[in-house]
């Protein structure tokens, strides 16, 4: 009986972590869609100059639709990296682990992320 | 079409991994699920690598447009049509998983995939033109 409800609390938190790959997932589309755009295909070359994007990133609110598109970028990967290592059949303490490193990751990416986008911003100031 | 979703599943493969590869008795289902995962792995790749890239920004002008320069180099063009086709491929094989999983168009998702494959070549010309041409 016990084995039985850890088993659902199991069930339902790999379902939660699903549909939060899934949601993350549909709100990439419109993000990622918006960055190519605004990044790459209205910028002649492909790439802003180095003036360029500081004026580009002096705004608050390019600064903010990117910090969105960090965290939520890092949280779907993270969670791809996950699925795929859980496959695996990785034993009780192993996912343990996993959770912990991709959890490192996940944060020390995006917080090194925030860290280039503010620092680019007070640049541009 | 079958969406093989391990996670979820009671039944795991004995070596999950190489069964992504495992080309025997593949179904429209079974491709489409592994190209997700390659694709999504090449992504997380580049997702960490566009991090290193963007921090040439902090060494002022010189490191950042000496970049763009090999950025814009052949090479690096078809590299970025290899990156657009992932992204391509994952966002709209990713609407079918979704959709799927939550229930919508089960039964029609042969027809969703392909419906969605061919309107992601469509984005896929355009977008490497766009590349090759801006």
């Amino acid at each position: 009986m016990q084995n039985a409800t850890a088993n659902q609390r199991e069930n339902g938190a790999a379902g939660g972590l699903w549909l939060l790959q899934v949601i993350s997932g549909a709100l990439l589309i419109a993000v990622l869609g918006l960055h190519m755009f605004a990044h790459h295909f209205v910028v002649e070359g492909g790439l802003r100059n180095y003036q360029d994007v500081l004026a580009y990133v002096a705004s608050p609110l390019i600064v903010a639709v990117e910090l969105v598109f960090l965290i939520v970028v890092t949280l779907h990967a993270i969670l791809g990296l996950r699925a795929i290592l859980f496959d695996l059949g990785l034993s009780a303490k192993a996912e343990k682990t996993v959770n912990i490193v991709l959890t490192v990751i996940g944060v020390g990416a995006a917080g090194y992320g925030i860290f280039l986008a503010l620092a680019l911003h007070a640049l541009a100031r | 079409m079958q969406d093989v979703q391990s996670t979820q599943d009671t039944v795991r493969p004995k070596r999950p991994l190489l069964a992504w590869f495992d080309v025997r008795s593949r179904k429209l289902g079974s491709w489409a699920f592994a190209l997700n995962r390659l694709t999504g792995l090449g992504l997380v790749l580049y997702l960490f690598l566009h991090l290193v890239i963007l921090s040439l920004l902090l060494r002022g002008e010189a490191g950042w447009d000496a970049f763009i320069k090999l950025a814009r180099s052949p090479l690096f063009l078809l590299m970025d049509a290899v990156l657009i086709f992932g992204i391509i491929y994952h966002g709209l094989n990713g609407i079918r998983v979704g959709m799927v999983g939550l229930g919508y168009g089960v039964r029609a998702q042969r027809g969703l995939f392909w419906t969605l494959m061919v309107i992601g070549a469509a984005l896929l010309v355009a977008s490497i033109w766009l590349v090759f041409t801006i």
